[in-house]
């Protein structure tokens, strides 16, 4: 039995529409929905929550609550851009939820949070003068004062700061084992989704196109536009390495694709190619090699290597091992 | 002044005609108090029935204000958060008293709400619109209502709908979140158009006049005195009112200041 149970949810507003979503997420889960902009997420946390009419089944601990009203699903909710009342000052904004749900022991509570959120400064600020950051430690203190069983995270990290990001995805391990939540945390980023989810589900267009364990998504994606959307490079049919019975695709990643001086010691997999093009980065260059008309893309270290590849056309001999190919 | 180009030409042409606009707008006003002179304002306020005409058109614009608060803000948050057919069409009707001759409302509010059916409906809970302080309400409020309810428009439709979504996820119903999130945060503008319609309606004449002589509005007693006895009888009842309104106007104002 899931904890939260999601069946065939639909709807349909303007020109977009979420088909047929099905979802289980399990009692403590960090469940993370990943997908380009556009793709529904925030649509689907809305739908979750009841903020839009939609079909389907949303079942809670076997509970039925797509039926009841937002204020009534125990659902807390942090916009992307934190949506704090701009006519409360930062305490009003925390215990705006106690002006109409009873909370437990609201005062240790109330202490815990902001304490714990490093909030206690701030608590008489107008929210006009605040930083990103303290924006969004509102915006969960919020959502935490309401006591939810679920927390739904609408890109939380994207207006902050990117050197805060880190510590802030840590910051938000935490809350989620603190305060014993469920949490369904949707972002476009592949990393943040790899360090923080339990589970994964990728979403396209409206529909969920992959669930599972980071690992099993982030490793091994079911389809070209799931691979292409997770940044996976050097994208070709199995024919070129002679394993169609494997998978129809297969990728390598550009970082272990070796060039190749001597045969002997390397590599499962060796082709002859020509130079297209070659770009010095920082610390790495990176070609474009055409074998037999499929361009790959292979970085290089610059210390391995003195100077770029690149007279154009110019051949050379790449290869990679199997254990390195991921099949699609 | 810190002008934005180094043109003299330009700014000189700019300031020229600012003070063309200025000077129409506020020589009537200021010659409102100073051609009148003092002692004939101090009769004018000692005058009980310019008092009560004053005290009765700021109390019913205010009853007609309150009312559009109750009625047009619900109006004004409907248009500005919902798609629905015809809302272009129930936008321009909002908008038709603000482009129709006064007068032209007046017979047209006489036409629907004197000696007719739907007259005749009201008097049964002891509602006249003819000769009555309910007229000069209806009249104000039907040239008026359209600046508060755009203004109020306006308002909402500058409270992201996010901030009226979380609230409801921490518990409010509709209702509350209406009264907690989406009002106060629209409050400047509902102020201003609460004002804008308030003194719009103190000085309505054209349609008060048609379905309401007496009692008397301010604007009713001008013209009656103007027509009756002439200029200096009637202007310096039109300063007394100028003073009031502008008074008025400035402490609400200061007060909404405060408040932000």
């Amino acid at each position: 039995m899931s904890y939260l149970s999601i069946k065939h949810l639909s709807n349909q507003i303007e020109n977009f529409s979420l088909k047929d979503i099905n979802m289980e997420i399990d009692k403590g889960e960090y469940f993370v929905l990943l997908g380009q902009s556009g793709s529904g997420k925030t649509r689907l946390l809305e739908a979750i929550a009841g903020l839009d009419h939609s079909s389907g089944s949303i079942r809670y601990k076997e509970n039925e609550i797509s039926t009841k009203n937002p204020e009534h699903r125990d659902i807390g909710f942090v916009y992307q851009d934190f949506a704090l009342f701009p006519n409360m000052n930062v305490e009003e904004n925390i215990i705006f939820a106690g002006r109409y749900k009873e909370i437990e022991d609201k005062e240790d509570y109330f202490n815990d949070i902001i304490d714990f959120l490093d909030l206690r400064d701030l608590l008489e600020r107008t929210i006009s003068d605040l930083s990103g950051g303290e924006k969004q430690r509102i915006a969960i203190a919020r959502a935490l004062y309401s006591k939810p069983k679920i927390l739904l995270l609408d890109e939380p990290l994207s207006a902050i700061d990117p050197t805060f990001r880190n510590s802030i995805m840590k910051k938000l391990k935490e809350i989620h084992r603190r305060y014993d939540l469920t949490t369904i945390h949707v972002t476009h980023n592949f990393r943040e989704a790899s360090y923080l989810a339990d589970k994964i589900a990728i979403i396209m267009d409206g529909s969920i196109e992959q669930i599972g364990s980071p690992n099993e998504v982030l490793n091994h994606p079911k389809t070209i536009d799931i691979a292409k959307f997770l940044g996976f490079k050097n994208i070709f049919s199995t024919r070129l390495i002679e394993k169609e019975f494997k998978a129809e695709y297969f990728s390598v990643d550009p970082n272990l694709i070796r060039i190749v001086k001597e045969q002997s010691d390397c590599c499962d997999y060796i082709f002859e190619g020509k130079v297209e093009e070659c770009m010095g980065i920082t610390d790495h260059f990176k070609l474009f090699v055409n074998v037999n008309e499929n361009q790959f893309f292979i970085k290089i270290p610059k210390r391995e290597y003195e100077s770029c590849l690149s007279e154009s056309k110019q051949s050379v001999t790449i290869g990679f091992n199997e254990k390195d190919i991921s099949y699609l | 002044m810190k002008l934005a180009y180094k043109n003299d030409t330009f700014n000189i042409m700019l300031i020229v005609l600012a003070i063309v606009i200025v000077f129409f707008l506020s020589v009537p006003i200021l010659k409102m108090f100073v051609g009148v002179g003092s002692d004939k304002l101090i009769d004018a306020i000692k005058d009980g029935e310019v008092i009560s005409s004053i005290l009765l058109t700021m109390k019913v614009s205010l009853w007609a204000m309150i009312f559009v608060i109750f009625t047009g803000l619900p109006l004004a948050y409907l248009i500005a958060r919902y798609d629905f057919f015809g809302k272009s069409f129930l936008e321009a009707i909002i908008d038709i008293p603000i482009m129709i001759p006064h007068t032209a409302a007046g017979i047209a509010l006489l036409s629907t709400f004197g000696d007719t059916g739907l007259g005749g409906f009201f008097k049964i809970f002891g509602i006249e619109f003819v000769g009555t302080e309910y007229g000069i309400m209806i009249a104000m409020m039907f040239l008026s209502a359209p600046f508060l309810i755009n203004a109020a428009k306006d308002g909402f439709r500058k409270v992201d709908p996010k901030l009226e979504k979380v609230a409801r996820t921490l518990g409010a119903s509709p209702l509350k979140v209406f009264f907690a999130i989406s009002i106060p945060n629209a409050r400047k503008d509902i102020v201003n158009g609460a004002l804008m319609m308030w003194s719009r309606g103190l000085g309505e004449f054209g349609a008060v006049i048609i379905l309401v002589y007496h009692p008397m509005t301010t604007p009713v007693l001008i013209f009656d005195r103007f027509s009756s006895y002439g200029l200096s009888y009637s202007a310096p009842v039109a300063a007394v009112i100028i003073g009031f309104s502008a008074m008025v106007f400035l402490i609400i104002r200061f007060i909404a200041n405060r408040f932000d």
